[in-house]
């Protein structure tokens, strides 16, 4: 802060030019822009930058010409094989090119050293044609400083160039303004076009722990990651942790080495009902690029999703990858278990298994068939011989022998996490008689969530078992027959766990503040318009604390436009004696400009001799002051003197009003 | 807050507004961003349209407070001749507590750019000014004008008061010297140092210069003038042609009178002015007014 005053002071003194301030309107516009300028056309920009600088005088008229022609070629070059006039239908190229253009018209005019209408109010176009190319937090902030700064510019050239002064107009001028911009943004009417989808992808790595497949080999998909998958905002509280299963793919066919869906057709019949148990809970999800089809709703969705297709497995996909972020309102109905009919080549794929394949747990198998007939009772037993094979739950699993992978985790490793526990209980279930399948997603942690703001991390990526028991698909989590946990898991898991809880927390409000800025902002719209206006209806304590916030938004805009908009003044110690000037001043005793205060002060001690104790007083203040500019006493405790005497005085003459 | 308010009407009341061309400009600028964002749901996009429409809002009383705290009042300028320029002075004075920035202070046929007026605080200003012809004028029509702060308007604030001023006549004519030189009494004791010319015995001898006597040469100062008129009388009917012309002449020999500190009298009709009795400006005003 104290730098920043030093260098807009340094600036104060010597003023800045009307083309230093374009220039840097120039710089803050452009600086966005650059990020997407082609090669060519940033050596362009070098080039007049470098003349710029190391040319003090307007260049000719023949180099001018020389720097168009550059400019036309990196266009060319920056556009070649993009361009086309069929590609100028596309909005994104069309934009870049009309950005290339002013940039080429810009150098031109500057190059001249001559401020025209054009060069006045390129860096606004800029600033217009960067918002088609962005948006994102960052550039919401930018975006902010970016108006911040040019509407500082304005005003510095309106007066002369003065940095310092015209900072302070500005600070004033955008408090004014921007309670106005927080009503408007609220209530100003939406339509609903959709959120247009042109713009830089820039994010092509995918986040998530999900796969299609499931892979039990080291080919496993561990993903540790902390990075989000996706951001969920719950209409009311986050459920409960037992519930929050995201739904990702079924697995159904056993390739050894992997899991796989069934194939494409057979599970293409949209889903036409829904589960009408369960607490039906609505919430919206930020889902960022996947770089897959697959969309993700708690176990079990209760609704389609608008451009996505949900399948006769409650599976969630969209046409196209998902390589942006991508925002959907959703509903589920929290239920371990649905009811369902299987159709031949559902049934058959849930129940097939390979009995060579694992021949040790197929024995058992015939054992629990043997002694139990209910699929309940099987079920129970299958838990019970998990459980009695002392299975450890480790992130370090042993490689299984993947001919024999059920065998070899059961009776041989025992250790494995969540893929090889499911897949095993899968096998076995089936092996049962009980059709079973896999379901991948995510299983998310509830110590993640923020009021109703849940995290959704690479890391929590999961595979559960379902089970067809009584004409419902029952959600089986096979990790709880582990009779052990790792103790290096468990060691990370305490790491984690008292890793900084302090850091965790702020993280998480980070988190929490991101999603609602991203929520209530970025992603602002008609229906959050209309959801929050159905809120305030209802809700009548929701619009006394909206009127008390906005109020407060007013006050702390009026407190900062005091504070900039007082004067300055030489030193501080005349800023303390402002009040008593002030007092003097409306009993008619006016301070003229090249009157010292010792002098003045004096002058009117002389009139006001018989009030003994007010030029005590008066003269006290008089010294205090003098100690301070020019003793070089400029201690704090004098000055808490000199506002004391000060008071005191002003005390004093009110006393004898 | 209310007295705040009731002072704001006040100066409100008391300016004028003119849209500019940038006020054009920002209007496009909105619809622009307007059709970016209403189309394409840009929520970035309407927070700029937003500002700068906020902006744009707020200038005005910004612009307005700006101006409205200015007084103006006519300063007594000094003399002001027919046909040549002078000034008019207005006096600034910024009753608030905040500096006005980028005021232009409009006369009748000039302006005066003011780039500030700091608080509790006043300055003055010279406006230039050609008076067409002499006597007494009215100086009026003067305004305060800013474009502070987004230029979008053109805020005016005009000054009520109306100057009235006497401009006296053309000093023109033939100068004082040449005057004397033409006339067959010489006036006053002048001696105008020409140069040194060499003694030939017959120039006075007190004229000698003794500093060349030193060198070796001989050499005697030579004067253009050396004069000795006791009376300095300037005839209103002998100046010129016509009464103008005459005007004009006498006002010229009045203020080189003046610059000399020579005493003179000036024969009007039915009138004598002697400035040994009434000051230069009585004179001029006299010649001004006839």
């Amino acid at each position: 802060m104290k730098f920043l005053k030093n260098l807009l002071n340094i600036k104060q003194e010597r003023k800045l030019s009307n083309l230093t301030l374009l220039d840097m309107a120039y710089v803050v516009s452009l600086l966005p822009l650059l990020v997407m300028l082609k090669a060519p056309m940033v050596l362009f920009m070098s080039i007049v930058l470098a003349i710029l600088i190391f040319k003090k005088t307007p260049v000719s008229q023949k180099l001018i010409f020389f720097i168009f022609s550059i400019g036309v070629i990196a266009v060319y070059l920056s556009l070649y094989g993009a361009f086309s006039f069929r590609g100028l239908s596309r909005l994104k190229l069309f934009l870049e090119l009309l950005v290339y253009i002013l940039i080429i018209v810009v150098s031109m005019q500057r190059l001249t050293k001559e401020i025209n209408f054009y060069l006045i109010i390129s860096p606004f176009l800029f600033l217009a044609l960067s918002l088609f190319f962005y948006h994102s937090i960052t550039m919401l902030i930018y975006v902010i400083f970016e108006v911040f700064v040019l509407l500082w510019m304005i005003l510095a050239h309106r007066m002369s160039g003065d940095l310092m002064e015209s900072f302070r107009s500005t600070m004033v001028m955008f408090m004014y303004s921007l309670p106005w911009v927080v009503v408007l943004f609220i209530f100003f009417p939406r339509i609903s076009f959709d959120h247009a989808t042109y713009g830089f992808k820039g994010e092509i790595q995918k986040h998530t722990g999900h796969d299609g497949t499931m892979y039990i080999d080291g080919n496993a998909l561990l993903v540790l990651s902390d990075r989000i998958v996706m951001e969920v905002g719950f209409d009311k509280e986050v459920p409960p942790a037992s519930k929050l299963y995201f739904r990702g793919s079924t697995l159904y066919i056993d390739k050894k080495d992997h899991w796989e869906p069934l194939a494409k057709n057979s599970q293409d019949e949209s889903r036409f009902f829904y589960p009408t148990n369960g607490i039906k809970t609505d919430y919206k999800v930020t889902l960022y690029p996947t770089q897959k089809k697959w969309l993700y709703m708690l176990d079990v969705p209760g609704m389609t999703i608008e451009d996505s297709l949900l399948n006769s497995d409650f599976i969630s996909t969209v046409k196209k990858n998902i390589d942006e972020p991508m925002h959907y309102a959703a509903s589920s109905y929290l239920t371990s278990s649905y009811k369902d009919t299987l159709n031949s080549t559902v049934y058959k794929a849930s129940t097939y298994y390979d009995k060579s394949q694992n021949p040790e747990t197929f024995l058992v198998a015939q054992d629990i068939i043997k002694i139990f007939h209910t699929k309940k009772e099987r079920l129970s037993a299958i838990t019970d011989f998990f459980k009695n094979q002392s299975l450890t739950y480790t992130l370090k699993p042993d490689a299984l022998d993947i001919n024999r992978s059920t065998d070899s985790f059961l009776f041989d490793k025992k250790r494995g996490y969540c893929v090889h526990f499911t897949s095993s209980f899968v096998t076995m279930a089936r092996m049962v008689e009980i059709p079973s399948r896999i379901v991948t997603g995510f299983k998310a942690d509830k110590s993640e969530s923020l009021n109703s703001y849940l995290a959704v991390k690479g890391k929590n990526a999961h595979s559960w078992a379902e089970l067809y028991i009584d004409k419902h698909w029952v959600r089986y989590e096979t990790t709880a027959t582990a009779s052990n946990i790792d103790l290096d898991n468990q060691i990370l898991a305490t790491k984690n766990k008292n890793k900084n809880p302090l850091l965790k927390k702020i993280n998480l409000y980070l988190m929490y503040t991101k999603y609602q800025v991203e929520t209530w902002i970025l992603y602002y719209s008609h229906i959050r318009q209309l959801q929050l206006l159905n809120y305030a209806k209802n809700n009548p304590k929701f619009i006394i604390i909206f009127v008390i916030t906005f109020i407060s938004l007013i006050i702390l805009s009026f407190m900062t436009i005091v504070y900039f908009k007082r004067p300055s003044y030489s030193s501080e110690a005349l800023a303390i004696l402002q009040p008593l000037l002030k007092a003097l001043k409306k009993r008619g005793y006016i301070r003229e400009k090249d009157t010292s205060i010792h002098q003045f002060l004096l002058e009117y001690i002389e009139k006001n001799s018989h009030q003994v104790k007010h030029v005590e007083t008066l003269k006290k203040i008089d010294i205090l002051y003098e100690k301070i500019l020019y003793s070089g006493d400029d201690s704090n405790k004098t000055k808490l003197e000199l506002k004391k005497s000060v008071k005191s005085c002003l005390k004093l003459q009110y006393q004898k009003n | 807050m209310l007295k705040s308010l009731k002072t704001f009407i006040q100066i409100h009341r008391s300016i004028k507004q003119h849209a500019t061309l940038f006020s054009l400009i920002v209007v496009l600028f909105i619809f622009g961003l307007f059709l970016e964002a209403y189309m394409h749901d840009f929520n970035l996009v309407y927070i700029t349209l937003f500002f700068v429409f906020s902006f744009a809002f707020s200038a005005g009383p910004i612009g307005v407070l700006n101006l409205g705290h200015l007084k103006s009042t006519f300063e007594p300028s000094g003399r002001l001749f027919t046909n040549q320029e002078g000034v008019i002075s207005v006096k600034i004075t910024n009753i608030s507590n905040t500096t006005s920035w980028s005021v232009i202070l409009y006369g009748e046929d000039s302006s005066i750019n003011i780039p500030k007026v700091k608080e509790d605080s006043s300055l003055v200003v010279q406006l230039p000014y050609i008076p067409k012809k002499r006597g007494f004028f009215n100086y009026e029509n003067c305004y305060l004008e800013s474009r502070y702060p987004l230029s979008t308007a053109r805020l005016t604030l005009p000054i009520k008061e109306t100057y009235r001023g006497l401009v006296f006549p053309e000093p023109k004519g033939i100068t004082l010297e040449s005057f004397l030189n033409n006339e067959e009494k010489y006036y006053g004791e002048e001696k105008e140092f020409d140069g040194l010319k060499e003694y030939d015995g017959t120039q006075n001898i007190t004229h000698i210069h003794w500093a060349s006597v030193a060198k070796g040469e001989l050499s005697v100062k030579h004067f253009t003038k050396e004069t000795e008129t006791q009376n300095l009388l300037f005839d209103f009917y002998r100046a010129g042609s016509n009464d103008e012309a005459r005007l004009s002449q006498l006002c010229l020999w009045v203020l080189e009178c003046e610059k000399k500190y020579l005493a003179f009298k000036i024969d009007m009709p039915k009138q004598q002015l002697d400035s040994k009795k009434e000051n230069t400006d009585e004179i001029l005003e006299k010649l001004a007014k006839y």
